[in-house]
C-alpha cells in the first residue's frame, strides 16, 4: 500500500498537468470508504484487484462515494444521516470543496454526477415534511447548491444515472427518519417504497411501485447496466419467514421482475440486501448480505440463481470483467470465485464498492 | 475457497455453527423464560381488558382505564420482540402504531367516529379498518383525549371503545397462539429445517440479542428522542403515549423487560451479566428518579437535561449489551452489518 506521504510526493511532479484525469490519481477502478485499524476512516482508490493505489482522510465514517466522469474528483459523504459531502481532488490529495445541506436537509450517503459532470446529484431528506428530494449542485462553481426537486417518495438511498441522456433514476426507500431520532424508522406501518425515474428538471418519468403485499420492502441501492436495465436490492422490514426477494430487476415501460433465491436460499440473506452490481458483462447480477455474511449471484436472463458465496461481513460489490469484485467489513476483498483472505492489516471495508466509469 | 470462508466465518462468529438447538440453551431459556410469559400476560390482560370495556365502556370509567393501561404495561413489556408472530400479518403495526408522524390516529377515529363507521359491529370488518385507529394507541385517544373522548354520539364511541378493545385482545391472542404452535419450534428444535428462518441456532440467538439492541435503541431514540426534538425545538407533545400519561412508564417497563431478556441471554457469563445489568440498573434509577411522567420538563433547560440524561444512560446500556453481551454470545455484528444501511 504506498503510503500517503510517498503518494504526495510522487503527484507534486504531475501537479501543473493542465487538465487532470483519473489516470492523475492512479487510474483506480474503485473507491471505498473505510474505516482502517487505529479507528480513523479513509476513502480509498482501489485497482481493478482491489489493490489499494491511493487513499485521503476523512473526518468520520464515510458512506458511498460518487466519482467525477472525467476529473480525479470524488464525493464522498458522510454516513447517514450525515450533514456534510466532502469533495476531494484525487490526484492531489486533498479536499477541493465541501457541500453542507441546506437547513431542514441531510444527505443519505449517495449522489450521482451529470453526464457531462456539470452537476451533481444528492439524495436528501426533507425531514420536518418526511419528503425525498434531491439536491442540485453546480461542479464548475466549486459545488454550490443550484437547485433542488423531489425524489418522488420518502427516504430517497441511492440515486443512479441512467445511461444515455440525463434521467436520473432514484431509490426511495419509504421510511421515514428525522435527526431528531436518529435512525428510528418512524413510519413502517404506512411506509410505501417505490423506484423513481426523473429527468434532469425532476419530472418524474416512471415510478415502479411493490405491491401491498410488498410494502415493507424497502428499495435501498441501484445498479443499472449500460442498456439501462436497473437492478435493485431491498431490505425486508417484516417476517424474515415470508421469504421476501430482495433483488428486483427492471427496464423502464416493463413490469419488475423479482429474484430469488430456491429452496431456502432465501435464508441466507438474513431478509437483507445491502448493495447490489451487475457483472463486468452483464450477464449477472449481484446481491450481498453482511447481516447474512452472504452474497448470491443470479443469471439476468433467467433469473435463477448461478452461484452463492459466504464471506463475513460482506457488502461492497462492483463489476469486474466477467465477474464481481467484493468487499468486506473484515478486510477481505476479491474475486470470490478466486478467494483471497481476510487480512488483518487491510480496512473494514465500508458497505459500497463505487466504480470510476471513464478512465480518461 | 471453501476452507478460507470457513475461516472467515468461525473468525466472525467465534465457534462452528452448532448442529443442535441444546448447545445454545439460552434460546429455551429466553423463550419459556421472558416470551412465552410476556405474550401470556399481553393476551390475558388484552383479554380483560376487552371484557372490561364490554362491562363498561364509558371512557373514564375507572375498570376500563385500569383495564387499558394493564394491558398497555405487558405490550411494552414485549415490545422489543419485534421479529416473527409480530411482524404477520401487520400484527405489532395494528397494537401500536406509533410513532405517528402524520397525525393519522386522530384525524381517522375523528373520520370514523363522524360518518359511525359501521365497521365496528363487525371484528372481522374491523380487522379491515387503518391500523392507524387501531391499537393501544388509538384506544388512548378514545379514552383519554379531551376531543374524541366525547366526540359524536356516546353510543358510537361505545361502539368503537369496544371493538377497539376487543381487535386488541384478538391480536394478542394471535400473537401467543403463533408464538406456540409455529415460532418457538421454528427457534428450537426445527432450526436449519425448511420453514425455519433460521440455518442455525446461532442465527436464532442472533435474533434475540438483534431484537434486544433495535428495542433499546427505539427507546432511546422515538421514546425519548421523539419529545427531546432538538434544543431550539423541544417536542413535549411528541411524547409516546402523553394523553394516558405513560410516556416516562413506558420508558421503565421496556428497560425492566428488556434487562431481564438480557440477564437470560448472560446466564453463562456471570460476569458480562453483571455489567449489564449494572448499566441497565443506572438507566431505571434514573427513570425512578425523574419526576416527569409525560416529558413536559423538555421544555426547559433543566427539565431537558434530565431527559438527556436519561437517554445517555439507555444508549450505555445499548453499548454494553453491543460490546460485552454480543461477543460473549458469539453474535457480534460487523461493521457493515451493524450499520445497516
Amino acid at each position: 500500500m504506498p503510503t500517503r506521504r510517498g503518494f504526495l510526493a510522487s503527484l507534486a511532479a504531475i501537479s501543473a498537468a493542465p487538465a487532470p484525469s483519473w489516470a492523475d490519481a492512479s487510474a483506480p477502478d474503485y473507491l471505498a470508504a473505510a474505516q482502517v485499524r487505529d479507528g480513523s476512516y479513509r476513502l480509498y482508490g482501489l485497482d481493478a484487484a482491489g489493490a489499494p493505489v491511493f487513499w485521503l482522510e476523512l473526518p468520520d465514517r464515510g458512506h458511498a462515494a460518487a466519482a467525477h466522469p472525467t476529473r480525479p474528483e470524488a464525493v464522498a459523504f458522510a454516513r447517514r444521516p450525515g450533514d456534510y459531502a466532502i469533495v476531494l481532488d484525487c490526484a492531489r490529495g486533498e479536499q477541493v470543496a465541501s457541500l453542507t445541506a441546506p437547513e431542514g436537509r441531510h444527505f443519505y450517503g449517495h449522489g450521482a454526477f451529470s453526464e457531462d459532470g456539470a452537476l451533481l446529484y444528492t439524495a436528501e431528506n426533507d425531514f420536518d415534511a418526511g419528503l425525498g428530494r434531491v439536491g442540485i449542485w453546480s461542479v464548475d462553481e466549486g459545488y454550490r447548491r443550484v437547485g433542488e426537486f423531489g425524489s418522488g417518495g420518502v427516504g430517497p438511498h441511492d440515486i443512479v444515472r441512467m445511461p444515455g441522456g440525463g434521467a436520473l433514476v432514484v431509490a426511495n426507500g419509504g421510511i421515514a427518519t428525522h435527526p431528531d431520532t436518529g435512525r428510528a424508522k418512524l413510519n413502517l406501518p404506512t411506509m410505501k417504497p417505490n423506484l423513481t425515474y426523473l429527468d434532469a428538471d425532476g419530472d418524474i418519468l416512471e415510478v415502479v411501485e411493490a405491491a401491498e403485499s410488498a410494502r415493507l420492502n424497502s428499495i435501498r441501492h441501484l445498479a443499472v447496466r449500460p442498456d439501462g436495465l436497473v437492478a435493485f436490492a431491498m431490505q425486508w422490514e417484516g417476517d424474515i419467514a415470508a421469504a421476501p426477494p430482495l433483488l428486483g430487476l427492471h427496464r423502464r415501460g416493463s413490469a419488475a421482475a423479482y429474484l430469488v433465491a430456491d429452496g431456502d436460499g432465501w435464508r441466507d440473506m438474513r431478509g437483507y440486501a445491502g448493495s447490489v452490481a451487475f457483472s463486468g458483462d452483464g450477464a449477472l447480477v449481484a446481491i450481498t448480505s453482511p447481516e447474512g455474511g452472504a452474497a448470491q449471484v443470479f443469471d439476468v436472463e433467467t433469473g435463477a440463481l448461478s452461484a452463492a458465496y459466504r464471506i463475513a461481513d460482506v457488502c461492497g460489490v462492483a463489476p469486474a470483467d466477467d465477474h464481481f469484485l467484493f468487499s468486506s467489513g473484515s478486510g477481505w476483498i476479491g474475486d470470490a470465485r478466486r478467494g483471497g483472505g481476510g487480512d488483518e492489516t487491510l480496512p473494514a471495508w465500508d458497505n459500497h464498492l463505487v466504480t470510476i466509469c471513464a478512465l480518461a | 475457497m471453501r476452507r478460507l470462508l470457513l475461516l472467515i466465518v468461525i473468525a466472525a462468529f467465534g465457534a462452528q455453527p452448532a448442529q443442535a438447538a441444546d448447545q445454545r440453551p439460552e434460546i429455551r431459556a429466553a423463550i419459556e423464560g421472558h416470551i412465552l410469559p410476556g405474550f401470556t400476560r399481553l393476551a390475558t390482560s388484552a383479554d380483560a381488558l376487552a371484557e372490561a370495556a364490554k362491562a363498561q365502556c364509558a371512557p373514564a370509567s375507572p375498570p376500563l382505564r385500569a383495564a387499558y393501561q394493564a394491558a398497555f404495561d405487558a405490550w411494552i413489556e414485549v415490545s422489543h420482540l419485534r421479529f416473527g408472530p409480530t411482524e404477520v400479518d401487520n400484527r405489532a403495526f395494528a397494537l401500536a402504531f406509533w410513532p405517528d408522524t402524520r397525525g393519522a390516529t386522530p384525524k381517522t377515529l375523528r373520520r370514523m367516529i363522524a360518518d359511525e363507521d359501521s365497521a365496528v359491529h363487525d371484528q372481522a370488518t374491523f380487522k379491515d379498518v387503518s391500523i392507524a385507529a387501531r391499537g393501544f394507541y388509538g384506544l388512548e385517544y378514545l379514552l383519554y383525549d379531551q376531543d374524541l373522548a366525547g366526540a359524536g354520539a356516546p353510543a358510537y364511541r361505545c361502539a368503537l371503545i369496544i371493538a377497539s378493545a376487543r381487535d386488541i385482545a384478538a391480536t394478542s391472542a394471535a400473537i401467543l397462539d403463533d408464538w406456540r404452535g409455529r415460532y418457538v419450534g421454528l427457534m428450537t428444535d426445527g432450526v436449519g429445517g425448511a420453514a425455519s428462518p433460521y440455518r442455525t441456532p446461532d442465527e436464532a440467538a442472533q435474533e434475540l440479542f438483534k431484537s434486544l439492541m433495535a428495542g433499546l435503541e427505539f427507546t432511546a431514540d422515538a421514546r425519548l428522542g421523539r419529545p427531546l426534538g432538538s434544543f431550539d425545538r423541544p417536542r413535549p407533545e411528541r411524547a409516546e403515549a402523553r394523553r394516558g400519561g405513560r410516556s416516562l412508564r413506558n420508558v421503565a417497563l421496556s428497560m425492566t423487560a428488556m434487562e431481564a431478556m438480557a440477564t437470560v441471554l448472560a446466564a453463562d457469563h456471570p460476569e458480562v451479566r453483571d455489567h449489564v445489568a449494572s448499566a441497565f440498573e443506572k438507566a431505571l434509577h434514573l427513570a425512578a428518579r425523574l419526576d416527569d411522567p409525560v416529558f413536559a420538563g423538555v421544555n426547559e433547560p433543566q427539565g431537558r437535561l434530565k431527559v438527556e440524561i436519561l437517554q445517555q444512560s439507555i444508549r450505555a446500556a445499548r453499548d454494553k449489551v453491543a460490546n460485552e453481551l454480543g461477543p460473549a454470545l458469539g453474535v457480534a455484528e460487523g461493521f457493515n452489518a451493524m450499520d445497516g444501511d
